[in-house]
């Protein structure tokens, strides 16, 4: 209910402001009543989702962030609902494992994301340059580790990770070199490397696909003027797909954000991922393992704000970018 | 089987749980089930311990006025935990759940085992082992009756032990010299094995040392991982790894199986109940292993902690609690509760009410230990159990933790005493956000 009346407010604040102008006939009018109840009918099921898996999912963890059913002491006593302030943020921002595992996902990125923005408008400029023959072969093949889900591809890159199993270690072993991929330095790129074989074909397709879009007569100038195909690349056509790399880097930040699969299947095998090796494990393991619902609550809260003030901060770096450029 | 399940009877369980679960869905197994028919009270039960559908079984024959359904559960750590909690916060919690004594505390605090203090008569007070009852008694309210308690004891290759001219080691030092020892005469073989998925082990070495992790005379939870007495065992036992003295793994792994199974580890250092275990696991060792009693620090005042050992408690949801409570006195302290659940398979169970032990001691088969009386050796070392000790509110974390940086300590990372300090850095942000009052000693 309360959806339709959110849509409508904005919605019915512009015919009010336009009525002097559109005085009179009635027509007009119902024309305007059947487009709004048209955006209403519409826009509803967004908003619907949008409140029921989004708003109130957080609104409960902030509530539950905020209040605890708390017994005074040791805590043997009657429970009582109370407000408790900033007692769950003191806690998660005091408890070095919830840092450390902010750590871990901010080296993670560090890696990640350069990699797989660099690696797949790479990718997308050799595609479109036609250097490559098979052009459709190359995309399939690069795009189709997408189409596994997240936890197969976990499950298969265990398989090749774990000692004594894998095909690929053995291998190693044959020419004298002991790999270890799951050990105390090796395993941040280990994950990363799963997220990069999962990712980088579906977001080659959205460079290749921004580069379609680049109007053709822009390269046939800049080879009129004697630019060769690396320069065409990297300042004709790159600028042109400003916009998808700023969008392909917000995703992948927010994605990476939220480790949780990987780390969690891997850490079956490896005693170097511990429960709580991204704040994304913490959480689960605040709320499923030590029952503290209070604790997950302020760590989701927390990674959601860092999540917003990250993806604000690249729209903002970039726009400001833009704006200096064009300055210029 | 109490403590530590091993991993076949964690799989009997999980395999079991689909089946259970199918039909207690028929019939609505939770607490909302459990109602008064007639003169008959039904109450509901959970446990993941071997053997407690024969002991339901045994209760409901012999039974009128109260009967007991049964939901075999995955054991805590595979998921057993998480179930429990959650019916009770979903408000459809067993009448009777299976607590180990680590998380006793938690589930006090949490509410969901209710406060039995009235229904624990002086009769049962009196049959079982205090040191036991201590462990599930907070603030003088007790929150669940224990079933066994574990002394910890050393089982010993005896062949091996003469094959290498050694004798159980009385005292700790001599326990380090007879690993150097060890590995001296055969490299390939290690005296014990340092666990790295074993914070109640190392709890229980602690405990032994005099340690108090965990202390609430003060009206407060006083976190202590790294007083005195740990650091003590934590600094011996990284000399041992330092020096190469000991295996370092994991003990639920197929590595210890093998090390074990090939006779590359001497001892094993657990509680009672895994005599048992053994017997059951590898029954072509027979006659090869022996049990003595834990090395000590101090033979002149000696002392032991527990390791493993399981507590029945009633919920707080439970709307039969005097039911469930009978339930449990029978469970507990019948002598025919114990032969229902021997009847299932071999056990070693130290029961917590010394008046059972007879019956373990008959229905013990003894030819696997040559003959040794086992029984009354668990009977002495569980006089040794310290009292001092107490289980946290959050002893999965701690745990968790303690054992993520106990693995960082085989890498090559750290120290075992930088481990009890990050675990219990690791705890205290888990006890505040829960409104606990705490303290902290650590040095």
């Amino acid at each position: 209910m309360t959806t339709t009346i959110r849509t409508r407010v904005p919605a019915g604040a512009s015919p009010a402001a336009a009525a002097p102008s559109a005085s009179g006939p009635r027509a007009r009018r119902a024309a305007r009543r059947r487009q709004l109840t048209a955006a209403g009918v519409l826009m509803t099921p967004f908003f619907v989702l949008l409140v029921t898996v989004f708003l109130i999912p957080v609104g409960t963890a902030v509530y539950l962030s905020f209040f605890s059913d708390d017994q005074p002491g040791l805590g043997f006593g009657p429970e009582r609902t109370v407000f408790v302030g900033l007692r769950s943020y003191a806690a998660v921002l005091t408890d070095p494992t919830f840092l450390g595992g902010l750590g871990t996902v901010a080296l993670y990125c560090l890696i990640y994301i350069p990699l797989m923005v660099v690696g797949a408008l790479a990718l997308a400029l050799l595609l479109d340059s036609g250097v490559v023959r098979l052009r459709a072969f190359a995309q399939l093949g690069l795009f189709l580790p997408h189409a596994v889900p997240g936890i197969i591809a976990a499950l298969i890159w265990l398989y090749l990770y774990t000692p004594g199993i894998s095909p690929v270690i053995e291998l190693f072993a044959q020419a004298d070199v002991t790999i270890d991929f799951l050990g105390v330095h090796t395993v941040v790129p280990s994950i990363v490397n799963i997220a990069l074989w999962s990712n980088l074909g579906y977001n080659m397709v959205v460079f290749y696909a921004a580069l379609q879009a680049v109007p053709r007569e822009v390269i046939e100038a800049s080879v009129v003027d004697g630019a060769g195909p690396v320069r065409t690349a990297l300042q004709v056509k790159t600028p042109l797909v400003r916009a998808s790399i700023v969008m392909v880097s917000i995703f992948t930040l927010i994605w990476a954000l939220q480790l949780f699969t990987e780390p969690m299947l891997l850490s079956q095998s490896s005693p170097m991922i511990s429960s709580r090796f991204s704040p994304s494990m913490y959480i689960y393991d605040a709320a499923f393992t030590r029952n503290n619902y209070g604790l997950a609550a302020a760590a989701s809260v927390v990674l959601l704000v860092c999540t917003i003030a990250l993806s604000y901060g690249v729209t903002r770096f970039t726009s400001r970018a833009d704006v200096s450029r064009e300055a210029r | 089987m109490p403590g530590r399940p091993s991993r076949r009877s964690v799989l009997a369980a999980m395999a079991a749980v689909p089946l259970t679960g199918a039909v207690s869905a028929c019939s609505g197994g939770n607490a909302a089930s459990s109602a008064r028919t007639g003169t008959t009270t039904r109450i509901t039960f959970w446990s993941a311990l071997r053997g407690s559908q024969e002991v339901v079984d045994a209760f409901n024959r012999t039974h009128r006025t109260v009967q007991v359904e049964f939901q075999q559960i995955p054991s805590g750590g595979q998921g057993g935990y998480a179930k429990l909690s959650n019916a009770a916060r979903a408000g459809n919690a067993p009448d009777v759940a299976t607590i180990e004594y680590p998380q006793v505390p938690g589930y006090a605090i949490d509410g969901v085992a209710r406060d039995i203090t009235d229904l624990v008569g002086d009769g049962l007070r009196r049959k079982l082992l205090p040191q036991a009852l201590g462990l599930t008694t907070f603030e003088g309210r007790v929150f669940s009756v224990p079933l066994d308690v574990e002394p910890m004891v050393m089982h010993y290759r005896a062949d091996l032990f003469d094959r290498y001219g050694l004798r159980p080691a009385r005292t700790w030092d001599e326990f380090a010299e007879q690993a150097a020892a060890v590995r001296r005469k055969a490299p390939d073989r290690r005296l014990v094995l340092f666990p790295t998925d074993g914070m109640t082990q190392f709890a229980c070495y602690a405990w032994q040392a005099g340690a108090r992790w965990f202390d609430t005379s003060k009206g407060a939870w006083n976190v202590s991982l790294a007083d005195a007495p740990s650091r003590r065992v934590a600094d011996y036992w990284q000399g041992l790894i330092d020096r190469d003295d000991v295996f370092m793994n994991a003990v639920e792994s197929r590595q210890s199986d093998a090390q074990i199974g090939n006779g590359l580890v001497l001892t094993r250092l657990s509680g009672a109940w895994d005599a048992g275990a053994q017997m059951n696991a590898r029954p072509g060792q027979k006659g090869q292993w022996r049990i003595a009693p834990m090395p000590q620090w101090d033979t002149g005042s000696p002392s032991v902690g527990t390791h493993g050992g399981s507590t029945f408690a009633v919920t707080a949801d439970s709307r039969h609690p005097e039911a469930a409570m009978e339930f449990i006195e029978w469970q507990v302290s019948h002598p025919d509760a114990l032969r229902a659940r021997l009847s299932s398979g071999t056990s070693s169970q130290y029961p917590a009410a010394p008046g059972l032990v007879s019956v373990g001691r008959d229905a013990f088969d003894r030819s696997y230990y040559g003959g040794q009386d086992i029984y009354t050796l668990f009977e002495r070392e569980a006089q040794k159990i310290g009292e001092q000790w107490l289980w946290g509110p959050r002893m999965s974390a701690t745990q968790k933790v303690m054992q993520d940086s106990f693995a960082r300590v085989s890498g090559g990372q750290g120290s075992l005493v930088e481990s009890l300090r990050t675990a219990q850095e690791g705890t205290m942000p888990d006890l505040k956000a829960l409104g606990l009052s705490t303290t902290q000693h650590s040095t």
